[in-house]
């Protein structure tokens, strides 16, 4: 984690391999309070697709808006007890449901996915599957930009210290070949990968799948250098590139998918790999919406003022504010950090080290970037500065040697621009 | 309900390898000192206090402009400290002190702080600074007039001069060893070469300075030198006499890689170092200036931008991958 001794060694990130004597995952349980973060804002026509004290059943959708957009799946029937909006990353506008949890006795399940998912379709899946843990993304087949040629799947975490994906692969390999089995008929794709680290190529090869080995070294995991790397041929090959591109699962949403399809049933656990403050990892295996402090208290973790509790990674991740925030279907890990464990950041200018620069992966020229960025001159910064091209690795900021926020600067930049273009053509 | 816990919130990356500017200039601020203790065990006293009174002044300079600009105090960072004693080194040890604190002002001043501090500064300060007085005060850089009052036990005229007036016959008697050990006139900090090489050798294993920049100037210089030697061997000094004396070995280990004067990209980092060497050599050779060490790295420091513009292609995304 620390900078090497000798310099001119390049720090070298490596992601954290399964091991053999990986503990099984711990289940926690059934939660009495569940709750959802939506992506869209409360419906803004007055028409909200649920109101407080309505009764939701177990896989049933929940949407903010009625007209459509996000959802998410009730993990368990009960009872809307609050619908809130919640400010999310970069004053994202959210919705936060949150369902009081029926007794065991009396839960019920939504039947409409058990009807259509005898016809399993992209449609079907695009409808009923987006909310599924490991949340699958079907927007790609939908895109009439993109033709998608091969589909990856993801048999590895895409952050450091999570086993979460590589978990799956290792036990539960036949649940993936029947996911890889209804992706191949519903999409009619035939070209499916297995992306996995090196440790696990001969139990991948059971998938049914090609099987692609990923460098142990972060950030060779994330989707466009596996893009770049590994799938160059297959996206090229055939001289009509152009569109072509690649859509990506991770390992834990095809497994569910292949179950959803199964048995009719939707699967609604998600495994987590908690990160302790001592550095301790343990797989743990709660129902999508379980609040956080749920976790906290069967582990016995205690948390102070000033500590720092991330979902995600320790390079990508989202730090929350609150130990209710609930466990969503994409979040692959949990790290806890004592304050005295939190780096100091720093406001000064660049000095211009050129670490950031010889450290990233697509070649940004940062020392520029930063500056641009710092300026405000974020148009400026994507036409000189190649601001678009990056991937967000964190890496920059992780070796920066006045300790520059690199990173939020350029989500900030990123989003800004992103929402500028929205206004540009809505106007 | 009990107050609820107040959770530090920020942005990712949550892990940082630990690197501080602070300690970069402490470990270069140390590496120095293999070349200054042997400086200040062979001209005594007076080097002493102009290395002292050049990086107190240098703090106090910057202290200054951090009150006048109303930025936060920055002396923290060892930056002016580091500043003050490169400057010092390439002094002569009688320099009077006046002469140091007009050239710290020069250094951090007009130097570092109208550009905005650390990282804004287009040229390494102290090579600025020095520049100015050798065309301002030039007398105080003639070391053979400096340093007339020491007695040493081995030739006590500044070596570059010498080859300048009167060509390679005239420095035969300086062998590689001696000059390596330092037993020759020069700055304070500038002639040991043996602490030089060893204090920048350790700056680059800990990557604390950019070697591709140190090697390619010595490289640089070296080889023309080399040409030059070859061309005439009579008019022009060796190159392994080039590389020994002077600035030459200072500059390529502590000026020339200044980090905000320099380029990032590892080939503009190449050409970057191999000019500077090979302006020096020119300078010196047929130039008016005795040392054109410090004339080089203003020159490649003005054209650092345009060098560093050479850099590896950008991969471009495929698409967005969420």
């Amino acid at each position: 984690m620390k900078r090497s001794f000798f310099g001119f060694i390049k720090p070298k990130l490596t992601y954290e391999p399964i091991t053999d004597s990986q503990p099984e995952p711990v289940y926690i349980q059934a939660p009495q309070k569940i709750r959802f973060l939506l992506d869209t804002p409360e419906a803004s026509d007055g028409v909200p697709a649920l109101s407080v004290g309505d009764q939701v059943k177990m896989g049933q959708r929940i949407r903010a808006d009625a007209d459509g957009g996000d959802y998410a799946l009730a993990s368990k029937a009960g009872k809307v007890t609050e619908i809130a909006p919640f400010i999310g990353m970069m004053q994202a506008k959210q919705t936060a449901v949150t369902v009081a949890v029926d007794a065991e006795a009396s839960q019920t399940a939504d039947d409409e996915f058990k009807e259509k998912s005898q016809n399993p379709s992209l449609d079907v899946a695009r409808q009923f599957l987006q909310a599924l843990p490991g949340k699958p993304d079907f927007s790609p087949f939908f895109n009439s930009d993109r033709l998608i040629k091969a589909i990856v799947i993801l048999g590895l975490d895409r952050d450091l210290l999570s086993t979460t994906n590589q978990f799956f692969v290792k036990t539960g390999i036949e649940s993936i070949k029947t996911g890889i089995d209804i992706l191949r008929k519903i999409t009619g794709i035939h070209n499916v990968m297995l992306a996995v680290p090196e440790s696990l190529v001969q139990v991948a090869g059971a998938s049914g799948a090609g099987v692609k080995t990923v460098d142990s070294e972060y950030p060779a995991a994330h989707p466009q250098l596996i893009v770049r790397h590994v799938m160059a041929d297959e996206i090229k090959g055939g001289g009509d590139a152009g569109n072509a591109d690649v859509a990506f699962f991770s390992a834990e949403a095809v497994s569910a998918m292949g179950a959803a399809f199964n048995t009719g049933q939707l699967p609604m656990n998600k495994l987590v790999t908690l990160i302790s403050k001592s550095g301790n990892k343990r797989l743990v295996c709660a129902t999508i919406g379980t609040p956080l402090k749920d976790i906290l208290n069967r582990f016995n973790e205690t948390i102070q003022d000033g500590d720092r509790i991330v979902f995600g990674g320790p390079m990508t991740g989202v730090a929350v504010y609150t130990t209710e925030h609930p466990i969503q279907p994409d979040t692959d890990t949990i790290m806890i950090q004592d304050r005295s464990q939190i780096p100091e950041r720093q406001d000064v200018a660049c000095i211009n080290c050129g670490e950031c620069v010889r450290v990233c992966p697509v070649n940004i020229p940062v020392n520029i970037l930063v500056r641009l960025l710092a300026a405000d001159q974020y148009e400026e910064a994507v036409s000189q500065a190649e601001l678009d091209a990056c991937i967000e690795c964190g890496l920059c900021d992780y070796v920066c040697e006045a300790r520059i926020p690199i990173f939020q600067y350029i989500t900030l930049a990123k989003t800004t621009l992103e929402r500028m273009k929205a206004e540009e053509s809505n106007a | 309900m009990p107050e609820p816990i107040k959770l530090t919130v920020s942005h990712a990356p949550f892990w940082h390898n630990g690197s501080q500017v602070f300690f970069k200039n402490y470990h270069i601020l140390l590496a120095t000192l293999l070349a200054v203790i042997p400086g200040l065990l062979k001209y005594g006293a007076p080097a002493l206090s102009v290395v002292t009174l050049s990086i107190a002044s240098a703090m106090i300079w910057e202290l200054i402009m951090n009150y006048l600009t109303r930025r936060p105090i920055s002396i923290g960072d060892g930056n002016a400290a580091l500043l003050g004693m490169l400057f010092a080194m390439m002094l002569p040890a009688t320099t009077p002190w006046w002469v140091v604190v007009v050239g710290t002002f020069f250094t951090i001043v007009v130097g570092k702080e109208i550009y905005g501090g650390l990282g804004g500064n287009p040229f390494h300060p102290a090579v600025l600074a020095t520049a100015i007085l050798m065309l301002s005060w030039g007398s105080y850089f003639d070391f053979n007039e400096a340093l007339v009052n020491y007695q040493f036990d081995f030739n006590p005229v500044y070596p570059l001069a010498l080859a300048k007036s009167f060509g390679t016959g005239a420095v035969e008697g300086f062998n590689s060893l001696d000059l390596l050990l330092g037993r020759q006139v020069g700055g304070i900090g500038t002639s040991c070469m043996l602490g030089l090489i060893i204090g920048g050798g350790y700056l680059m294993l800990r990557g604390y300075i950019r070697w591709e920049i140190a090697v390619s100037f010595m490289v640089g210089m070296f080889v023309t030198a080399f040409c030059f030697h070859q061309a005439n061997p009579e008019v022009y000094a060796s190159g392994s006499f080039h590389l020994l004396t002077g600035y030459s070995l200072f500059g390529a280990f502590y000026l020339a890689t200044e980090d905000s004067s320099s380029p990032v990209n590892f080939i503009p980092m190449l050409i970057y170092g191999a000019l500077g060497g090979f302006l020096a050599v020119l300078i010196r050779n047929i130039g008016t200036h005795i040392d054109g060490v410090v004339f080089a790295i203003l020159v490649i420091n003005i054209v650092n931008p345009i060098i560093d513009k050479i850099r590896p292609k950008t991969l471009r995304k495929v698409a967005n991958y969420a």
